[in-house]
């Protein structure tokens, strides 16, 4: 593969989505989102609750249909969902009748099936020990414990060997010493296979430590990319080194301030459509500065 | 192991024990009384009371065929459904009984036989004893009584008489022009009829009282006649047991069936020429006969715990009929709204047809299908019942299937789509287990629709079952056949509750909630 395509590995090309609200017209929630990600990169999409994040993570998933614009992924549009990208979604979406193992091996039957019985096992097992989970492999869903849980679904996502990796907050609803715990787990595995990943999270620390860079997207409708930041942090990483180095509060507060202009901007009483539309055109100014940034960075 | 004893009870949803469970274990004894008392005593209090007030009521409610059974009457018949039956068994396996076997239960039979015609001569003895008795002590009270009755209907035939030529009389003097006196004379005929009428009916009640006195029996009466009936009984069964075991016996058939045989081939061979065509004839008779005695076996009527069994074998075809239909409908209409859209006004106008319409339908299709019903391998009227059961039963399963398959998780479906699963991976893997929850809740309301069907097409179709038990007990129609018809309520409710109960484990080990590990 050429070194452009290892550049531009994935490409979101002025993605749109508009879901038909209930009367019928169409509302548009994510306008022009423009991303590329490096191969191997770890890209946090960040922004405020029902800003359109999911939105565009199951776009790229295949997961949802596109409204416009188009995904691509080394070098081929998505035009459906497959096995080359993986997702984690908040909640695990175990198959409760399978035991941990057998979720995980349903994907690697599907995947490997060149593969011996033996070989396949032994994929999943290796799986489920990275995450942890050696001794539970035959348990059903319902016996472990939600961080258990979506241990199982980040060892069935990655057993795929997927080009992609999307996770969809993955941790949103774990409590906070298992949030830490799996993001190590997940910070090791990622060092380790390299896989491209989107991280959609509104938990700031978490894309701080976690991401190559973050993509800070504008509170919707028309969602976009407002800002895009690079993380100067070294792989691997150790979580003491990451929040003792000088730069992490000014990277913090430049998020937070970012997410709370957001706020205010919502808040704000609602403009004239006319005046919404230039506004949506500078913001989209915005965030294609934003990207040549990144991109001459690069 | 407390908690494997009340998972696994919890599994087959007999949660009513578990206090007992805690109990023994000595788990809060005040508690867990206090729930047996709930739970176990107050349903079995209800259901005493509910035999109490059965009992107390019962003798009230007078039918042509006696009163009312009591529970005690049902509990006999019980009893006695269980004596024939296990005594057409012990016929029928004596019939096949060969050599020393057969000797043995020969000599036990023959000496049971004895025995039992000792006690009846015993029996016997004492009841005429004791009718002698009695009839004397009686006698006398009836004498009086009917002579008292005699001379009260000469009394009033008189008296009648009297009053009709009395008015006679003065119909012939009655000036009928005139309107007083003709409506006088209505008048008092009017009340000669009714009080010839009065009469009559006195005369009646007192002539059943009499019929009423000679029927009376003392209690030791009729215990002794009712031993002497068992005893009456038992002999028979004795006796026939014994000729079943000697030259009734299949080998005694066969072997006298093979020296006819012998006989015919040596007049074959001693045959004229002029006859040898009909000797030939005999011989192949008699090789015939030998084969089929050989091959015979005891026509035993068809006994009560037989017809159980039957109708629950017919429920199960019917149910499996129901099942191979209603899943892969179900699930195709789940997965598809245009066959959903399409297939749901069939369903909607064939679901609430009732079995008794559907009933005459099938047995006629399946009387064209079957055309000689005594060699098919299966009774028409066995698979019109069943096919009955399968048609009324099939819709709750259906429905649930469609209503499982249709609300699977979008979540499980999407791991379907990121893993692009073939059609039957996704059926296999994703679809059906997501749905088996809601299959077997169908299947369970399923069976239990089948359950009650199948008595009413049993009992219309009169194949054979518990419901051709109840039809031919009704048109027997003696007060005990009405017990019997009693007893198979309970039979038919205990059966049903068992099959839900059966139902419920499978349901229990197919939700994802882990009833399935506590086995
Ligand atoms: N299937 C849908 N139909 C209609 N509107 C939707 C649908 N899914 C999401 N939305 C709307 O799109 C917006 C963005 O949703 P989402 O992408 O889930 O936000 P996020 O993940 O950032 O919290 C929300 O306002 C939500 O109401
Ligand atoms: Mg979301």
């Amino acid at each position: 593969m050429s070194t452009g395509g290892e550049q531009r590995y994935v490409e979101l090309f002025r993605l749109s989505k508009a879901y038909p609200n209930p009367y019928g017209d169409r509302v548009t929630v994510v306008d022009g989102f423009n991303l590329i990600m490096k191969r191997g990169e770890v890209v946090s999409l960040i922004g405020h609750s029902g800003c359109g994040k999911s939105t565009v993570l199951t776009m790229v998933a295949g997961l949802n249909s596109i409204s416009e614009g188009s995904v691509v992924l080394s070098g081929k549009e998505v035009t459906s969902a497959g096995p080359d990208r993986a997702v984690v979604f908040q909640s695990p979406c175990l198959l409760p009748w399978m035991t941990a193992i057998q979720n995980v091996r349903l994907g690697v039957d599907r995947v490997f099936a060149h593969g011996t019985r033996q070989q396949r096992k032994e994929i999943c097992e290796y799986y489920l020990d990275a995450v942890g989970l050696a001794d539970s492999m035959d348990k059903y869903p319902r016996e472990l414990s939600g961080g258990m849980q979506q241990r199982v679904g980040i060892a069935r996502a990655i057993a795929l060997k997927p080009k992609m990796l999307l996770l969809d907050e993955p941790f949103g609803r774990l409590d906070s010493l298992t949030r830490m715990e799996l993001q190590d787990v997940i910070l090791k595995i990622l060092d380790r296979e390299k896989i491209t990943t989107m991280l959609v999270t509104h938990d700031v620390d978490e894309a701080i430590y976690m991401a190559d860079r973050i993509c800070m997207m504008t509170t919707g409708p028309m969602a976009r990319v407002g800002q895009i930041l690079d993380m100067p942090f070294e792989r691997p990483r150790r979580r003491e080194e990451v929040l003792e180095d000088p730069l992490y509060y000014d990277l913090r507060g430049c998020l937070v301030s970012f997410l709370e202009e957001q706020d205010r901007r919502k808040h704000r009483p609602a403009p004239v459509p006319k005046i919404a539309e230039s506004d949506a055109a500078k913001s989209a100014d915005a965030s294609d500065q934003a990207d040549a940034l990144a991109h001459a960075e690069a | 192991m407390k908690y494997k004893i009340i998972r696994l009870l919890d599994v087959a949803g007999m949660n009513c024990f578990e206090p007992v469970v805690r109990l023994c274990y000595g788990e809060e004894p005040r508690q867990q009384v206090r729930k047996i008392g709930l739970f176990i005593v107050a349903p079995v209090v209800v259901f005493a009371l509910f035999i109490g007030a059965w009992a107390a009521i019962a003798p009230f409610i007078k039918t042509k065929a006696g009163s009312l059974p009591s529970p005690v009457d049902v509990a006999g018949s019980l009893v006695d459904v269980y004596e024939f039956h296990w005594r057409e068994y012990a016929k029928k396996a004596d019939f096949a009984r060969t050599g020393d076997d057969r000797d043995t239960t020969l000599a036990l039979v023959t000496q049971q036989l004895a025995d039992a015609t000792e006690r009846k001569a015993v029996v016997e003895a004492e009841l005429a004893e004791l009718t002698a008795t009695l009839d004397a002590e009686t006698a006398a009270t009836l004498k009086k009584y009917e002579e008292a009755i005699e001379n009260q209907t000469l009394v009033y035939h008189a008296s009648q008489f009297e009053r009709e030529q009395e008015l006679h009389k003065l119909g012939d003097k009655l000036e009928v022009s005139q309107d007083e006196p003709r409506e006088q004379y209505v008048a008092s005929v009017r009340e000669h009829q009714t009080l010839s009428a009065r009469e009559s009916t006195h005369l009646k009640e007192l002539r059943s009282d009499l019929a009423a006195i000679r029927k009376s029996t003392t209690p030791q009466f009729a215990a002794l006649l009712r031993e002497k009936n068992d005893l009456d009984q038992e002999t028979q069964f004795l006796d026939k047991r014994a000729s079943l075991l000697s030259d009734g016996n299949r080998r005694s058939n066969v072997a006298s069936a093979a020296l006819t045989l012998k006989n015919a081939d040596a007049a074959l061979a001693a045959a004229a020429p002029g006859q040898r065509y009909d000797a030939t004839l005999d011989y192949l008779g008699a090789e015939e006969r030998v084969l089929s005695s050989a091959g015979a076996i005891y026509a035993k009527p068809p006994t009560f715990f037989d017809q159980v069994f039957t109708s629950i074998e017919c429920v199960f075809v019917g149910f499996l009929f129901a099942t191979a239909i209603a899943i892969p409908i179900g699930v195709l209409c789940g997965l598809n709204k245009v066959i959903m859209a399409s297939l749901s006004p069939l369903i909607s106008l064939f679901k609430p047809v009732s079995p008794i319409v559907w009933l005459p339908i099938v047995f006629i299709v399946v009387g064209g299908f079957i055309e000689r019903p005594d060699e098919a391998w299966v009774k028409p009227a066995f698979l019109s019942s069943a096919i009955t059961v399968a048609l009324c039963s099939l819709w709750p399963t259906l429905v649930n299937t469609a209503l499982g398959v249709a609300s699977i998780d979008k979540d499980h479906l999407n791991v379907a789509r990121v893993l692009r699963l073939s059609m039957w991976d996704r059926l296999t893997k994703i679809v059906i287990p997501s749905a088996l929850p809601l299959i077997f809740t169908g299947l369970r309301i399923s069976l239990g629709v089948g359950w009650m069907v199948l008595i009413a097409a049993e009992l219309l179709s009169s194949s054979p079952g518990l419901g051709k038990f109840v039809w031919d007990m009704f048109n027997n129609g003696s007060s005990d056949t009405f017990s019997q018809m009693l007893l198979t309520v309970f039979v038919v409710g205990v059966v049903g509750l068992l099959l839900d109960r059966i139902m419920i484990v499978f349901q229990r080990l197919v939700s994802f909630d882990g009833g399935a590990t506590a086995l």
